[in-house]
């Protein structure tokens, strides 16, 4: 069997929290703000909303089976040969969002702070801290998170209180000029990254945890802070930049970062704050990477996940590299396809999941009771 | 080739922590699915190195979705 650990529901408000966030934070204001203009926190709040809807099916499904991640889920549920279909698809998912994500923190890099050096060499950087927190094990991550959360709050809170100076109310009127029909298709992508990907978390969410009831509680605690916080910069992003600035931006919130100015004595402070960014983005990128390392040794029924790590990551660093040839491509992907492909494995999987589940539920108990 | 040998230097070491202790305890599957994996990422890597084409998933998902997203869109 493979090593179990177990961590406590506060480990994983964190972890929720920390997803939730992940790569919104940087990019999510931009997209929102392209359709919805200045009512883009209208859609943002809509997001948020739906979003916790999603997560509240996704801890339905994982509470079915307390004692199984998704990928046994999968397996108990269509079986041995459409399960691992379904697993491999969630693992194809979880692994390419991962050097997805490389990517963004590849570019981001290169773009804003190191601008002379490759992208090759901040992503191998990069890999090697993701591969190692992957060695250490689920527990080591979820601590360090607990540490991480405090740095990330600081900052936040020390973003918010800086840039209020710089807010302009005239910026956000005239409110719900837009139709409610572009709000609603221009909040997709906060859910899809924010809310659906989460999905990721049922590597993690009933079999790994203490006390799975309690944490079904923490898993939508932690999505709502999340949204809370994303709808809270794109509210600031629209006040400061106005929204053509946010739309156009490809990091609109490090914008932000830089109109920081307090007596002109605190200004350009955004290196600092892009600590943020890097905190979020590398534990969504963990996570990513455990569900897909984790969910590969269980496909397979390996005994250790861990001599998986170093060659999987020598194929993301590369697929980081050649995954997107400009940044115009990636965003095209990001509001497109991203948005298809994210509902197919994250959205009609688990529905399918719930009328199979419906089906058999009989059968299932009367396995569950044989087992026992 | 300098970049090549470097990244077979980098598998030599991975092997060289990896496979020690697979051996010893006798993990069969492991070492398979771990030796797969390994050659897929030397191959892909150092063919990056020789500027060579990669397929790129993302082309593959473009051509999956595209018409999806055309028919909505339009």
């Amino acid at each position: 069997m493979l090593p179990t650990v177990k961590i406590n529901s506060y480990q994983f408000l964190v972890l929720v929290i920390l997803f939730t966030i992940g790569t919104s934070i940087l990019v999510i204001p931009s997209a929102l703000a392209a359709n919805a203009k200045q009512d883009a926190w209208i859609a943002a709040i809509l997001g948020m909303g739906i979003g916790l809807l999603i997560v509240w099916l996704f801890t339905k499904i994982g509470l079915w089976f307390p004692n199984l991640t998704y990928i046994q889920v999968n397996k108990t549920l269509f079986g041995k040969w459409i399960g691992n279909i379904f697993s491999l698809l969630f693992i194809f998912m979880t692994f390419l969002y991962t050097a997805i994500l490389l990517y963004y923190s590849g570019s981001f890099l290169t773009i804003h702070v190191m601008p002379n050096t490759p992208m090759a060499a901040t992503n191998i950087l990069f890999a090697i801290i993701l591969v190692m927190a992957i060695r250490l094990g689920l527990e080591t991550i979820a601590r360090s998170a607990e540490i991480f959360i405090a740095i990330f709050f600081i900052l936040f809170f020390i973003l918010v209180v800086f840039i209020a100076p710089e807010v302009e109310f005239k910026n956000i009127q005239p409110v719900l000029e837009i139709d409610i029909n572009k709000i609603f298709q221009s909040s997709l992508p906060l859910i899809v990254v924010s809310s659906l990907n989460t999905i990721s978390l049922l590597m993690i969410f009933p079999a790994f945890i203490n006390r799975p009831s309690s944490a079904k509680k923490h898993f939508l605690i932690g999505n709502l802070i999340g949204g809370l916080i994303v709808t809270i910069i794109t509210i600031l992003c629209i006040l400061v930049l106005g929204s053509d600035m946010t739309a156009l931006q490809m990091f609109p919130s490090y914008e932000l970062a830089k109109k920081i100015n307090i007596g002109n004595f605190v200004t350009r402070i955004e290196a600092m704050m892009a600590a943020l960014w890097i905190i979020c983005l590398y534990f969504k990128m963990v996570i990513y990477f455990y569900a897909a390392v984790f969910g590969l040794a269980q496909m397979f029924q390996l005994k250790d996940y861990r001599p998986l790590t170093y060659p999987l990551g020598m194929i993301v660093v590369i697929l980081s590299l050649v995954i997107f040839p400009n940044n115009l491509e990636q965003s095209v992907y990001d509001t497109t396809i991203d948005i298809y492909f994210s509902l197919t494995i994250c959205l009609l999987l688990p529905l399918l999941m719930v009328v199979v589940y419906a089906i058999r539920k009989k059968q299932l108990q009367k396995l569950r009771k044989h087992r026992n | 080739m300098l970049k090549s040998a470097g990244i077979l230097l980098v598998a030599a070491v991975i092997l060289f922590i990896e496979v020690p202790s697979l051996l010893e305890k006798k993990h069969k599957k492991e070492l398979i699915v771990f030796s797969i994996l390994l050659a897929i990422g030397v191959g892909l890597s150092i063919a990056y190195s020789f500027g060579s084409a990669i397929p790129n998933p993302i082309d593959l998902l473009t051509f999956i979705y595209k018409p999806l997203h055309d028919a909505i869109t339009r």
